[in-house]
C-alpha cells in the first residue's frame, strides 16, 4: 500500500495505491486521517483509483476512517472506486453508507 | 591524525607474574652493568686475565638468563592471553544470558588489558541507532548520561564509539581532550580505544575502553580488544537469534492456543434435521482464522444457520469471533425476530470492538414444518440457492456489516424450499481464492461445482468443494480461511 495526502481547495485528499490488505502498513492511513482531523479538515476524499487489490481488512480501514471522521464532525467521500472495491462495497452494503464518485473532482464538488 | 599504532610501543606488563619477571630483568641488567665495570677496571696481569675470562663467562651467562627470562615472559603472556580467550569461548558456550556473557567478556579482558571504563554497544542498522548493551566503570549518573546520549541519537562526527560504528574502523585517541569528536561523560577519562564488532561482514556494534591515563593503550591492547570484540559479536548475534527464536515460539504457542479455541467453536457433527441434509467444512489458514459457521437448534422445528467472517486474522480475529459467537447464540435464544437479533448483536459489537474490525454474517432460521428459511444477510458474501432449471439465486438482502455502524437496521426475507434445492453458504476464502493466473475462484465456479456434485450428501459435498478450492489456489498465494456449509432439501423424507 502506498499513500499520498494533499490539500485541494480546502479538501484533504488521500490517494491510496497498491494492495490494501490491512496489517501494520495501515498505520500510515490512520495517521493521515488523524492529521486531517487535527488540521481541522471537514472534507476528506479518499482516491482509490490506483488500488490494485483490496480485501476485507482494507474495507475495515475505510470503515474506521469513516467513523473516526464522522465522530469529529468531518465528512468522507470515496473517489474512483475500482470494480473490485465496488463489489466489496455491495456485498458489505457499505455502498449505502459511503458516498462514492467516479472522479476526484466530482467527489470534491459534491461537498457543497 | 597519524596512526598512533605505527610507532613501536613498549608493552606494559599487567599481572603479578609480569611484574616479578620485570624486577628480575632489572636486577640482571644491574648485575650486567657491575660486571662490565669490573671488566673495564681490570689490569693486564695474569691473575687479571683469569678474572677477566671469568667475568666474561659470567656476562654471557647473564645475557642468556636475561634472554630466557624475556622469552619466558613472552610465552607466558601469550599462554595467558590464549587461556583467557579460551575461557571466554567456554563461558560463551555455556552462559544463557547475554548480560552474563558480556560481563564475562569484560572481566576476562580486564585480566589482560588495563582500563578504567568500558562499554559494549549494539548498532541497530534498521533504525540507524546505537544502543548501550553493557557498561563498566561508569558511575550511576554517568551511566544514565551514556544511555540518554545514545537514545537521543548521535550525529555524524560526534563521539568516538559512533565514529567507529560509522567508519567501521578501530580508533585510538591517546588524548581525548585533543579530539573534537570526543563527548565527555567520565571527567577522569584521558585516552580511549574503540573497535567495531562485526558478525561476518555486517557491523553490529562497537567495543570501547577508556583509561584515566594519557596514551594508555598500545598495539597489543588493540589486538586483544579486537579478539574480544569478535567474541562479543558471536555472543550478541546468538542472543539476537535466541530472542528471535523465543519470540517466534511464543507467537506459535499463542497461535496454537487460538487455533484450538477457534476449532472448538466449530460444529463437530451436525444435528439430524430431516428432511434437510446438512454439512460443513472449515480449513483455517496458516494463521488463526476468523470464520465461524454453525447449525444451532432453537426449537424442535427451528434451526439457526450461521455463516460469518471476521475481518483480519490471528488472535484478535479469533477473539472477535468468540465474542460474536457468544453474542448471537444468546440473542437468538432470547428473540424471535431476526432483525432484532442482528441489531442487538451489532450494537454490542460496536461498543466492544475496535473501529477497524467487523463481522460479516448471514443468519437464518430454517423451519422444517413449513420448509422455510427466514434470513438476513449482514454484509456477508451472499449464499447461493441452486434450483433446477434456474440461475443461482443470491441471498443478499439484510443489512450492513456488524460492529461498525451504530443504529444500523436489518431486514428479513423468507425463502421457501422446493424439492431438489441446495443452499451453499461460504466465506470469501472460497470465492476469492486465486490461481496462478490471478483469476478468482468466483461464484460461478462454486455454483457449477455444487450442481456437478448434487447427488452427493451435503457433508461430502462441502468436503469435495473445499478440496477443489484448495487445489485451485496458486502455491505462492497466501491462503485465507475457507469455510463452506451446505443445506440440501430433497423433499422426500418426512420428519
Amino acid at each position: 500500500m502506498k499513500l499520498k495526502s494533499t490539500e485541494q481547495n480546502g479538501v484533504f485528499l488521500v490517494e491510496l495505491s497498491g494492495k490494501i490488505m490491512g496489517g501494520p502498513e495501515s498505520a500510515q492511513f490512520h495517521d493521515a486521517i488523524k492529521h486531517a482531523i487535527s488540521s481541522s479538515h471537514k472534507k476528506v476524499v479518499i482516491d482509490l483509483g490506483a488500488v490494485e487489490w483490496m480485501n476485507s481488512s482494507g474495507i475495515g480501514l475505510l470503515v474506521s476512517a469513516y467513523t473516526t471522521l464522522k465522530n469529529s464532525g468531518s465528512e468522507m467521500k470515496l473517489a474512483r472506486t475500482t470494480e473490485k472495491i465496488q463489489s466489496l462495497l455491495v456485498i458489505t452494503k457499505l455502498n449505502s453508507v459511503f458516498d462514492s464518485h467516479d472522479s476526484v473532482d466530482s467527489a470534491i464538488k459534491s461537498f457543497n | 591524525m597519524a596512526d598512533p599504532f605505527a610507532t613501536d610501543m613498549v608493552s606494559s606488563p599487567v599481572s603479578d607474574g609480569h611484574r616479578r619477571r620485570d624486577r628480575a630483568l632489572s636486577l640482571l641488567e644491574d648485575l650486567e652493568r657491575q660486571v662490565q665495570a669490573h671488566l673495564a677496571a681490570s689490569g693486564t696481569r695474569k691473575s687479571d686475565a683469569d678474572q677477566k675470562r671469568l667475568l666474561e663467562e659470567l656476562l654471557s651467562k647473564i645475557g642468556a638468563a636475561d634472554q630466557n627470562l624475556r622469552l619466558q615472559g613472552e610465552l607466558d603472556r601469550e599462554r595467558q592471553e590464549n587461556a583467557i580467550l579460551q575461557e571466554v569461548s567456554l563461558r560463551l558456550s555455556s552462559a544463557a544470558d547475554i548480560r552474563d556473557v558480556l560481563r564475562a567478556i569484560l572481566e576476562s579482558l580486564r585480566q589482560v588489558v588495563e582500563f578504567d571504563a568500558a562499554g559494549i554497544f549494539v548498532y541497530n542498522a534498521q533504525l540507524g541507532q546505537i544502543e548501550v548493551d553493557m557498561l563498566a566503570g561508569y558511575g550511576g549518573a554517568q551511566k544514565r548520561r551514556v544511555y540518554t546520549k545514545f537514545q537521543e541519537g548521535v550525529k555524524q562526527g560526534e563521539g568516538i564509539v559512533a565514529t567507529v560504528v560509522f567508519t567501521r574502523k578501530p580508533l585510538y585517541v591517546p588524548d581525548v581532550h585533543n579530539d573534537p569528536r570526543y563527548v565527555e561523560v567520565r571527567p577522569t577519562t584521558k585516552s580511549e580505544l574503540a573497535v567495531p564488532i562485526f558478525v561476518r561482514d555486517e557491523i553490529i556494534g562497537a567495543f570501547n575502553l577508556e583509561s584515566d591515563k594519557l596514551d594508555a593503550f598500545n598495539e597489543r591492547d588493540l589486538r586483544l580488544l579486537l579478539a574480544f570484540a569478535s567474541h562479543a559479536g558471536v555472543a550478541l548475534e546468538r542472543a539476537r537469534s535466541d530472542r528471535q527464536r523465543q519470540h517466534t515460539q511464543r507467537i506459535n504457542e499463542e497461535l496454537a492456543l487460538a487455533r484450538r479455541i477457534h476449532s472448538s467453536f466449530l460444529p463437530k457433527n451436525f444435528p439430524n434435521f430431516a428432511p434437510f441434509d446438512l454439512g460443513g467444512m472449515n480449513f483455517p489458514s496458516s494463521e488463526v482464522g476468523g470464520d465461524y459457521y454453525d447449525f444451532m437448534p432453537i426449537t424442535e422445528h427451528d434451526l439457526g444457520v450461521i455463516m460469518s467472517d471476521v475481518a483480519g486474522h490471528g488472535v484478535a480475529a479469533a477473539l472477535l469471533m468468540a465474542n460474536f459467537r457468544a453474542c448471537i447464540r444468546i440473542e437468538s435464544r432470547a428473540h424471535y425476530a431476526i432483525p432484532t437479533i442482528l441489531q442487538r448483536v451489532n450494537e454490542f459489537l460496536v461498543e466492544t470492538n475496535p473501529p477497524d474490525s467487523f463481522v460479516t454474517a448471514f443468519y437464518g432460521v430454517l423451519n422444517r414444518e413449513h420448509n422455510v428459511l427466514t434470513y438476513s444477510n449482514a454484509g456477508h458474501n451472499p449464499p447461493l440457492l441452486l434450483r433446477a432449471g434456474q440461475p443461482p439465486l443470491l441471498l443478499s438482502d439484510g443489512g450492513p456489516i456488524l460492529g461498525v455502524l451504530p443504529g444500523a437496521t436489518f431486514e428479513q426475507t423468507q425463502l421457501n424450499f422446493e424439492p431438489g434445492d441446495m443452499l451453499v453458504l461460504y466465506t470469501d476464502g472460497v470465492t476469492e481464492a486465486r490461481n496462478e493466473s490471478g483469476d478468482e475462484f468466483g461464484v460461478e465456479r462454486l455454483a457449477e461445482l455444487t450442481q456437478k456434485y448434487q447427488a452427493i450428501p451435503a457433508n461430502e459435498l462441502a468436503r469435495r468443494i473445499s478440496h477443489d478450492v484448495l487445489s485451485f489456489y496458486a502455491p505462492d498465494v497466501a491462503m485465507d480461511d475457507l469455510t463452506i456449509s451446505v443445506i440440501k432439501y430433497d423433499g422426500t423424507e418426512s420428519h
